[in-house]
């Protein structure tokens, strides 16, 4: 559909030209092989994998960056040679983690973990009364249900052995619907593959990991294109015909994002609403399914929830300032953290600055794929509506990615031109009057010319395509938790009685969530910043006193690791000098038992003798 | 129904039933995984896109608006056809899990046994057809 005019020739032969692309691919792939094999995780500072990584990865981003470029621009070359390159860079981006580390990284993705093994041992669902905060979770069941059927099924001791390579086939999930959402806009392959890469190099967000989240994603996706491509007014779909079994297929996919995640349906309504504004796709039938199978789920099994979260949801909307502000605890603290957090921020901000300038200049694209803009448009007003425990700009941003990517990649090409216009062109190239003929007089002018069309886009795909590795592994020192810390959690739990209570310094350690059912937890720098003070200036007695209650058989234990040295550090919560000073006073009073240690942490428990317990 | 086609229609419930059959090999073993996790991954969809396809087809999918390459919505269509496959057996797995769980009455294999049956289900029957387009009628005074 776009000018392919401006595109230098192609002089080799058919065989060299088939071979070709392979080249640069296969080198790629090699130095990827390489630098899986030199790096050493072992010391990460607070740069993540950025400094971990050997030289050779980034060597071979760079060479499957360029030679994805070289590839996709040439018109003569199978379709397949850019999906082969876009399976490359999934292979580079997501699998690169799950080689590198020997554990599963995310204290969230553990939290699944949690999750999916207590539905496998209560083998039902429970409420608030039963599980507290956690019965969330079984209100909305569908992945964790899905999981647990898939870890009995394979017969592997629990999801923690498969789950570092989730981001790899979340990932590969969202490729088809992609394609085929750009696919109704374009014939364009560069436009469309170019779209695929920029959207995979910006999805930094981190939501593809072991959660609900990132197979709704892949779901949403999936009736988006549904949408896009059988709904509507305009063109060649006949009234209502066949539309009942494509609101079934689609209903279908509406019934597993109802049941599994709480934001999608949310967004997904949001965008079928707005595709209704443009007159060729205003349907009311998807936007109403959704609605009424959303409506079903939340006054029936997801009432719980929303009945005692409602009065703050409803005090959220429209405090823009606080549904964006982030809070105590998620401010990058650092220069690791820092850089790699502008890193991410202006991955993102470039990504959709490329996006203005795509609408701005693609004139016609604009007109063609209105939808799609729409439906990019449409999660911003999300930001008004609720913070999504603080993280609802971050999902903002991963929802419109697959819009802003589509415009971002028109702003690197072309300009698209309607037929008419392009037979005018090529009629006025024929009469000598077009400047092109000109251009062809002057052949070095042509090349460079060329050469500055080519050579500044491939520079923008470059840099986005690097600066995703800072973006999404910066914070890997935080998110990795080396054996010995998962040894270290796993002989506490071994050794907790029902009842017992693990007092630790946040969340972010391995199995956090394991045996939640029956043993109760105590996140000290999520409390109050006066009671933080307090355990700063006096920690052993101040502790103790927040760990007395635990009823016999239970036992209350403190546990501190590096990932909560970590995540507290680099977060701007307190610094490992006074985590430090914590686990001396612990260590060195008479209140306190050591019962573990090793390079990853320490583990203590209350004496009985101590007056803590009842 | 020609072979070919037979056996493409027979492959999701063969698929679910080897997946079965794979139970019996030890946890953890490479084969069990790779027979379970294609089935789960595509069998129950591709059954069901089999099954509701040509009713599908009868209303035609919207592409771009200059249509140059031929061949380009015969590949959408097949990449749709791909995508359902992938999402609506992700869905199947999910949904069954998800009742099974709240009635209480969850174990993996009659989450396997089940997909398995619909799978079979969805095989066998007859595919589903919707209405025709209609003709466009003859204008008055336009026949011969």
């Amino acid at each position: 559909m776009t000018d392919l005019s401006d595109l230098p020739p192609v002089r080799l032969g058919r065989r060299g030209r088939a071979v070709r692309p392979a080249v640069p691919l296969l080198a790629a792939l090699a130095l990827w092989g390489y630098a899986v094999r030199h790096t050493d995780v072992s010391r990460l500072d607070d740069f993540g994998l950025v400094t971990a990584l050997h030289p050779a990865f980034w060597a071979g981003l760079a060479v499957l960056t360029a030679g994805f470029w070289c590839t996709v621009r040439d018109p003569r070359r199978p379709g397949g040679w850019p999906a082969a390159y876009v399976l490359g860079l999934l292979l580079m981006e997501r699998a690169t983690q799950a080689l590198l580390y020997p554990t599963p990284l995310y204290a969230w993705a553990w939290k699944h973990d949690g999750v999916v093994e207590h539905l496998l041992t209560v083998g039902g669902l429970q409420t608030a009364d039963q599980v507290g905060d956690m019965a969330v979770y079984d209100q909305w069941p569908g992945f964790f249900a899905a999981q647990a059927a898939l870890v009995r099924l394979l017969g592997v001791e629990s999801a923690a052995m498969y789950m570092a390579w989730w981001p790899l086939v979340s990932s590969l999930m969202l490729l088809l619907p992609l394609l085929l959402i750009y696919r109704t806009f374009t014939e364009d392959r560069r436009l469309i593959w170019t779209a695929v890469w920029l959207f995979y190099a910006a999805n930094w967000v981190g939501q593809d990991y072991f959660s609900p989240q990132s197979v709704a994603f892949a779901l949403h996706l999936g009736v988006l294109a549904v949408v896009l491509r059988r709904y509507g007014r305009a063109g060649e779909a006949p009234g209502r015909q066949g539309q009942a079994v494509w609101t079934a297929v689609a209903g279908a996919l509406v019934v597993a994002i109802v049941i599994s995640h709480q934001l999608t349906p949310g967004m997904l309504v949001v965008s079928l609403l707005a595709l209704c504004l443009v007159r060729r796709h205003r349907d009311w039938v998807p936007a109403l399914t959704t609605v009424v199978i959303f409506l079903a789920w939340c006054l029936t099994a997801a009432l719980p929830f929303l009945s005692a979260a409602l009065p703050d949801m409803i005090r959220s909307v429209g405090d823009v300032g606080g549904n964006v502000a982030t809070g105590y605890g998620t401010t990058p603290t650092g220069t690791g953290a820092v850089a790699t957090s502008w890193a991410a921020r202006l991955l993102s901000g470039s990504v959709l600055l490329l996006a203005v300038a795509g609408i701005v200049r693609q004139r016609v694209l604009r007109h063609r794929a209105m939808p799609l803009l729409l439906v990019a448009a449409a999660p911003l007003p999300m930001l008004v509506a609720s913070s999504y425990g603080s993280e609802m700009i971050f999902r903002v941003l991963m929802f419109l990615l697959p819009g802003a990517a589509f415009f971002a990649a028109a702003a690197l090409l072309p300009e698209v031109r309607t037929l008419t216009a392009e037979a005018r062109a090529a009629e006025a190239r024929r009469a000598g009057t077009d400047s092109a003929a000109a251009v062809r007089r002057r052949p070095a002018l042509a090349a460079a010319r060329g050469g500055l069309r080519a050579g500044g886009p491939l520079l923008v795909l470059l840099a986005g395509t690097l600066a995703f590795v800072p973006s999404y592994s910066g914070k890997d020192r935080i998110n990795y938790f080396p054996p010995e810390e998962v040894a270290l959690v796993r002989q506490l739990f071994d050794r907790a009685a029902e009842g017992s209570t693990v007092v630790a310094a946040n969340r972010n350690y391995p199995l956090a969530y394991a045996s939640y059912g029956t043993i109760d937890h105590y996140w000290f720098l999520e409390d109050d910043r006066r009671h933080i003070d307090e355990i700063v200036k006096d920690p052993a007695a101040t502790l103790a006193r927040d760990m007395a209650g635990v009823e016999r058989p239970g036992r209350a234990y403190f546990l501190l690791t590096r990932g909560q040295r970590a995540d507290s550090e680099m977060n701007g919560q307190l610094t490992g000098a006074q985590l430090d000073r914590i686990q001396e006073s612990v260590a060195r009073s008479e209140l306190f038992r050591p019962v573990a240690e090793n390079s990853a942490g320490a583990l203590y428990e209350l004496r009985t003798g101590g007056g803590a317990e009842r | 129904m020609t072979p070919q086609e037979l056996v493409v229609r027979m492959l999701p419930p063969f698929g679910g039933w080897l997946a079965l059959a794979a139970l019996a090999l030890p946890g953890g073993s490479p084969v069990r995984g790779a027979a379970v996790a294609v089935f789960l991954a595509a069998g129950p969809g591709a059954a069901l896109v089999g099954l509701c396809g040509p009713a599908l087809r009868v209303r035609p999918a919207r592409g771009p608006v200059e249509r140059r390459d031929p061949d380009f919505a015969r590949r959408s269509d097949l990449l749709e056809r791909l995508m359902l496959a992938v999402l609506l057996s992700t869905c199947a797995v999910m949904t069954v899990a998800t009742v099974l769980i709240a009635t209480r009455a969850f174990s993996a294999q009659r989450v396997l046994l089940a997909l398995t049956l619909l799978t079979t289900l969805a095989a066998f029957c007859p595919r589903l057809r919707g209405a025709s387009p209609p003709t466009p009628r003859t204008q008055k005074g336009s026949a011969p």
